[in-house]
């Protein structure tokens, strides 16, 4: 074990199994639910997916390394998720799928303003390429190390980090006039600073 | 490549994880029930468990079994089968009427959950209805007919809570869990509406349109 631990170097210790605990599950709904609604764009496709999510890891006993539970209902999400879309793309779309249209929760937060910026920026999240849109989900929505979403998407770090980077530079690039807005009244205050101080000196 | 824009990584990093949106109450309800009855099912012998496909089947051939020594099961146990079995009798009460208050809604209800009103919407008129007991629990079915002639029966069973189903394949809509099956000779669609079971079975009916209509919410939203 010693010797293993030199040649891999500490992190590389595996870390002790232990049976996933049903009853911790449900302090992850929110986290879950807010990376679901990045990830599928609708507050009523999010709900169904976590309730999925958590059905697909009840089903039965799972055993994680670790207390990465996060990391593990990420990973769950994800595969739920893709199978979900694939799924949904060999489904014959019927007139009548219409009729599931359902009203939109009048009150999904209790401060309007946000829910206005959250839905607008997973919005903008959710029309991301698969790979990106994941990357972004686990690293920003959901709270994972590199490393973590690195394991739960089955990427390399290096690779996760050039998605995560793209996929904020397209967002960004979606919500430009705003990020422009704010930046450019903060480059305006720096340059407006540096004319006065220079003005005083000449 | 373009160069990396710190600014931007954590401008949006920052507003990612600042958003602090909980999940709706139902959900965290749905998620609470589902662990419990997780928990619930852990908790049953580990022989009752790994046995329990074997003995639904031999159930249910026992249940056929008398069923026909029984000639027509008149002490039916209630079961996936029997209830199915129910959706493909004959009618033998009128059909309900049109709710005067919803028009969304017949004016039958079971348990205070009423029949949907299909026929301006989907085209499904009510032809008749009908009422069994099986396992001491009423089983109300409504038969609707469309323009092609095809026939499906819509039971609700009354009393909480709903028994347990198994097996079939699982659609979400809105957060509901769908149950398909294609059992008996029938397209089957079995779901729960307020704790009570409700299920919709056809012959050569398409399952996606039994599937729409089964989760079709108009009745609930305006009866809401």
């Amino acid at each position: 074990m010693a010797t293993r631990a030199r040649a891999y170097g500490r992190d590389a210790l595996p870390k002790p199994m232990r049976t996933l605990d049903p009853q911790s599950l449900p302090q992850h709904v929110d986290r879950l639910y807010r990376a679901a609604w990045a990830l599928c764009g609708s507050r009523e496709d999010a709900e169904d997916l976590v309730q999925e999510t958590f059905s697909r890891v009840l089903s039965k006993p799972r055993v994680l390394q670790g207390d990465d539970e996060l990391y593990y209902l990420m990973r769950v999400l994800r595969n739920t998720f893709l199978t979900g879309r694939r799924t949904a793309s060999r489904r014959p779309v019927t007139a009548a799928v219409l009729e599931d249209v359902v009203a939109a929760d009048p009150k999904p937060t209790s401060r309007p303003e946000q829910a206005i910026e959250v839905q607008e920026l997973y919005a903008t999240i959710a029309q991301l390429s698969e790979d990106f849109r994941l990357a972004l989900v686990a690293v920003d929505v959901l709270g994972l190390s590199y490393r973590e979403a690195a394991r739960a998407l089955r990427v390399r770090e290096a690779t996760l980090t050039t998605r995560l980077f793209r996929a904020r530079k397209q967002v960004a690039a979606q919500l430009a006039p705003e990020v422009e807005q704010v930046r450019e009244s903060t480059r305006e205050g720096k340059t407006a600073g540096g004319v006065l101080s220079t003005g005083g000196t000449a | 490549m373009s160069q990396r824009d710190p600014q931007i990584d954590s401008e949006l990093s920052e507003r990612l994880r600042a958003i602090d949106v909980r999940a709706p109450q139902e959900l965290h309800e749905r998620i609470e029930s589902l662990v419990a009855e997780r928990a619930a099912a852990r908790r049953r012998p580990a022989g009752w468990r790994l046995q329990i496909g074997g003995a639904v089947a031999l159930a249910a051939i026992v249940a056929g079994l008398l069923i026909s020594l029984l000639g027509g099961g008149a002490a039916s146990k209630l079961t996936m089968r029997e209830t199915v079995a129910l959706t493909q009798r004959p009618a033998t009460a009128s059909a309900p009427s049109e709710n005067a208050r919803n028009g969304t809604e017949l004016a039958v209800a079971v348990d205070g959950v009423p029949f949907p009103y299909w026929d301006e919407r989907f085209g499904w008129r009510s032809t008749g209805s009908r009422t069994d007991g099986l396992d001491g629990r009423q089983v109300t079915t409504v038969f609707y007919v469309n323009r092609d002639g095809q026939r499906i029966g819509y039971a609700i069973v009354a009393g909480k809570p709903a028994p347990t189903i198994k097996g079939g394949v699982i659609e979400w809509r809105s957060g509901t869990p769908y149950r398909l099956q294609h059992a008996w000779g029938n397209e089957v669609v079995s779901w729960q509406r307020s704790g009570h079971l409700c299920v919709i079975a056809g012959h050569g009916v398409n399952p996606s349109a039994l599937l729409a209509l089964a989760s079709w919410q108009g009745h609930e939203t305006l009866s809401a």
